[in-house]
């Protein structure tokens, strides 16, 4: 039942990162599931470069953003993918704790599929995250690998 | 039902209070051109208007002096041509006379006929001229006298001339001779030359008082208008400094609304990032809390006692009372710094349709409604939408005590300037003790395990209410039911 993609998590906090791991252990889809620290490293894994120069090539099923990331945050990292044309079409789920009209509307504008707000309450947290990863990881067919550039 | 004991002051004593430009009245110590009382309490504007008044009625003032002395002066040189004519005329008659009188002697003497005509043309002239001299003279009851004496004078003269002829054509030349060598009106002649000269004389002296009263009225008006002139510029001057102290002193007080504004908006900003960031950063513990306690309680499944489970139990629900606390307080503070939307809100069909949200909650209650027709107003549809949630939910809250629930919505009463709106039930009411508590933020007049919620509902209502323009209040009584007003103003009054 594990995707065959990597599903991207982008989230600075490392507590938030292992309760949300916790919350895909279930289905094992946490196998698949890569963090990035900050958005610099989120942007260095989609590109391939810098400590993921050498991973496997091929984009992620999807991106689970959060917005509030030191460095580089959540919208640059969003508008730097949909402004690429090998990275626009990989779809971007923002997950933030942020319910403010400000980001939602900059969130969409700039191309974001889905927008969630991540409950306090951890019960719920849980099923979000479940339902978000096994959508998007497995459920959602993922938009092909870009074709290599012809020489 | 009236509202008399808590109404709540008109203006909110926390939100951004504006500074209506129209009304910055000028400071007392302004530089008026006067320190009299009465005119320190008008307006600036009336105080102009005032200064214009005199101004005006000081140019009408002018006007009329102007008028006069061109009036008179313009009569007296009418006057002075009469008197040129009549001196001239008088002139006339003395050398007329005196004609007269000569051709009449030589016909005395010589018998011919043509001196008599000569003399019968000059009589004839002689006529025309003292009528013509009569009608210069009127007005004047001195003249008019001396007038009609040289018409009677004259009249005798002609009588005396006219016995000498019939004495020529009875008695001969010899018969006249005495009468041709003297004279023969030489009495009434001299008598003529004399009323001429003093009519002559009279007329000069009249003239030339005329010349002197103009002088001196002419005089008179010129220091008048000076005058005049004067008072126009002071009063001008006053005026100018008034607007230009008032255009100040407006100035200024644009500058510092500008600058409260400025200050506002920084306010404002900060205020913004401040629950921007409260809205991601202040979450994230809380989930954590809650998060992890979740997965101790997995770990610790099977080695749990019962205490320990429910310190466990205690710190998730802690950390989601607190979330949710924090996400009402982001809503109120938003409903502070949220735009409004204008539009005309339909509150029948928004009370309907806050039921119908509220289905679920109602769901296996016993609630008998009176819902009153419902007024259109001016606002916002969200945050009214919110105003009438707050109080209708509050209304099934606090009646799910009772076994047969009353709510009872509709118009209060209604002014030409607001509506208002009540909302009653009949539920655990509150003590009017607190009603001032009612609307404050995170104040609840129940205990947490009597009836659920943070206690920010009201404070938004309130907070919506007053940025309609209008007002929120409350009437109750322990065990009897409480009222929620709500007074919003019928035409566009946002702030």
């Amino acid at each position: 039942m594990s995707p065959a993609k990597p599903i991207l998590l982008a989230e600075d906090n490392p507590r938030d990162a292992e309760l949300a791991l916790a919350a895909m252990e279930e289905h094992h889809i946490s196998d698949k599931v890569v963090v990035c620290h900050d958005g610099a490293e989120a942007l260095d894994y989609l590109y391939c470069r810098g400590v993921f120069a050498s991973r496997q090539r091929g984009n992620p099923a999807v991106v689970f953003l959060d917005l509030k990331m030191p460095k580089v945050d959540g919208l640059e990292v969003l508008r730097a993918m949909k402004s690429d044309a090998s990275l626009r079409s990989i779809p971007v789920v923002i997950l933030t704790s942020s319910r403010e009209e400000r980001d939602l509307r900059e969130s969409y504008a700039l191309g974001a599929n889905a927008y969630v707000v991540k409950p306090v309450e951890f019960c719920r947290f849980v099923s979000a995250v479940k339902e978000l990863s096994m959508f998007w990881g497995i459920i959602n067919e993922p938009p092909p690998d870009p074709l290599p550039p012809k020489t | 039902m009236e509202p008399s004991k808590n109404e709540e002051p008109r203006v909110p004593p926390v939100e951004t209070g504006g500074v209506d430009p129209g009304v910055a009245a000028p400071e007392p110590d302004s530089l008026g051109p006067t320190r009299v009382p009465w005119f320190r309490s008008l307006t600036i504007e009336r105080r102009i208007l005032f200064g214009f008044s005199l101004v005006f009625i000081g140019i009408l003032f002018i006007c009329v002096i102007s008028y006069g002395n061109t009036r008179l002066l313009l009569d007296n040189s009418g006057r002075d041509t009469r008197s040129y004519e009549l001196i001239q005329t008088l002139r006339d008659v003395d050398v007329a006379t005196d004609e007269a009188e000569k051709h009449l002697r030589r016909y005395l003497v010589t018998g011919e006929p043509i001196y008599l005509g000569n003399y019968r043309e000059v009589v004839k002239q002689k006529t025309t001229l003292v009528t013509y001299v009569k009608d210069l003279v009127r007005g004047s009851v001195d003249q008019e006298e001396r007038a009609e004496r040289l018409s009677q004078v004259m009249d005798r003269q002609f009588t005396a001339q006219a016995a000498a002829i019939a004495k020529l054509t009875e008695g001969g030349i010899r018969a006249v001779k005495k009468t041709a060598l003297d004279g023969p009106a030489k009495r009434e002649i001299a008598e003529i030359h004399r009323i001429v000269a003093a009519m002559d004389q009279h007329e000069r002296e009249t003239m030339h008082m005329r010349v002197m009263q103009s002088a001196a009225e002419t005089e008179k008006t010129i220091a008048l208008l000076a005058a005049g002139a004067l008072l126009q510029l002071v009063l001008l001057t006053s005026v100018y400094y008034l607007i230009r102290h008032d255009i100040t002193e407006r100035r200024r007080v644009a500058a510092e609304l500008k600058r409260h504004g400025a200050l506002l908006e920084a306010a404002n900003k900060e205020l913004e990032s401040f629950s921007y960031s409260v809205s991601h950063d202040l979450r994230a513990p809380l989930r954590h809390i809650d998060g992890y306690a979740a997965l101790l309680r997995k770990a610790m499944a099977d080695a749990m006692n019962e205490k320990a489970a429910r310190y466990l139990d205690t710190i998730s629900a802690s950390a989601k009372q607190m979330g949710q606390l924090i996400d009402d307080l982001l809503v109120f503070s938003r409903m502070g710094r949220q735009e409004m939307f204008r539009t005309t809100v339909d509150l029948a069909q928004l009370v309907s349709a806050v039921r119908d949200d509220l289905r679920l909650d109602l769901h296996g209650r016993t609630i008998s409604w009176t819902i009153g027709a419902l007024p259109s107003v001016p606002g916002d549809p969200a945050m009214l939408r919110q105003v009438f949630m707050n109080l209708i939910a509050n209304a099934v809250k606090f009646t799910s005590t009772r076994p047969a629930a009353e709510i009872a919505i509709g118009v209060d009463r209604r002014t030409p300037t607001e509506v208002v709106i009540f909302v009653r039930d009949n539920g655990v009411g509150f003590d009017m003790r607190y009603a001032s508590k009612l609307f404050g933020v995170f104040q609840r007049l129940h205990r947490a395990d009597q009836f659920e919620g943070t206690g920010i509902g009201l404070a938004n209502v309130r907070r919506i209410v007053h940025r309609h323009g209008g007002r929120a209040w409350a009437e109750g009584a322990p065990d009897q039911g409480a009222t929620f007003y709500v007074a919003l103003p019928v035409e566009e009054k946002t702030r």
